[in-house]
């Protein structure tokens, strides 16, 4: 058995997904075929965010693995030797 | 023909097909709404891509289970090395 955190951890990062894909699926896949006055729409950001979160999201995945490649690279810099 | 080829063909012609559908190349006139669902889908295929990836490492996370017998047979022969070792000289 995986301790109580790890199932926790695991538990909670699968709910999330499923969360996610439902509201994202919901958003691009149903909401174009519900009429523009269903209540539905008031849950839903406008389309564009649908396209412009995850290109943000994907530039700040980026940034934080490039910040940390330069972090490591940085501690593990060795001086030259002098001749 | 080779591996290369064949994928650079079968994906050239989903994106053909994308292309021909959200930007109405052909002038089909298809239904506003399916052209609205078909525009954003290469990012949509992504997002569900990551969201899979997610749930399968948490998933496996969750489920991951310690294995006794080898923990134990791993501890011994932990000891019989370090014995192993002093015998040889060796200070621990």
């Amino acid at each position: 058995m995986a301790t109580r955190v790890d199932q926790a951890v695991g538990m909670s990062l699968v709910v999330f997904s499923l969360l996610l894909f439902t509201y994202y699926s919901v958003w691009v896949i149903v909401l174009p075929f519900v009429e523009s006055d269903h209540v539905l729409h008031i849950y839903f950001l406008p389309r564009e965010y649908s396209v412009i979160l995850p290109g943000i999201a994907a530039v700040i995945l980026l940034l934080c693995i490039g910040a940390f490649t330069a972090v490591i690279m940085w501690k593990h810099r060795k001086p030259k030797k002098v001749d | 023909m080779t591996k290369l080829l064949q994928w650079l063909f079968g994906v050239s012609l989903v994106v053909a097909g994308w292309a021909l559908v959200s930007f109405d190349l052909l002038d089909l006139k298809l239904p506003q709404p399916y052209r609205e669902v078909a525009w954003p889908m290469p990012l949509y295929l992504l997002v569900s891509f990551g969201c899979y990836s997610l749930a399968t490492v948490g998933y496996r996370v969750a489920t991951f289970n310690d294995c006794e017998e080898a923990a134990k047979e791993l501890q011994e022969q932990i000891k019989e090395a370090r014995e192993d070792l002093r015998k040889r000289g060796l200070k621990m």
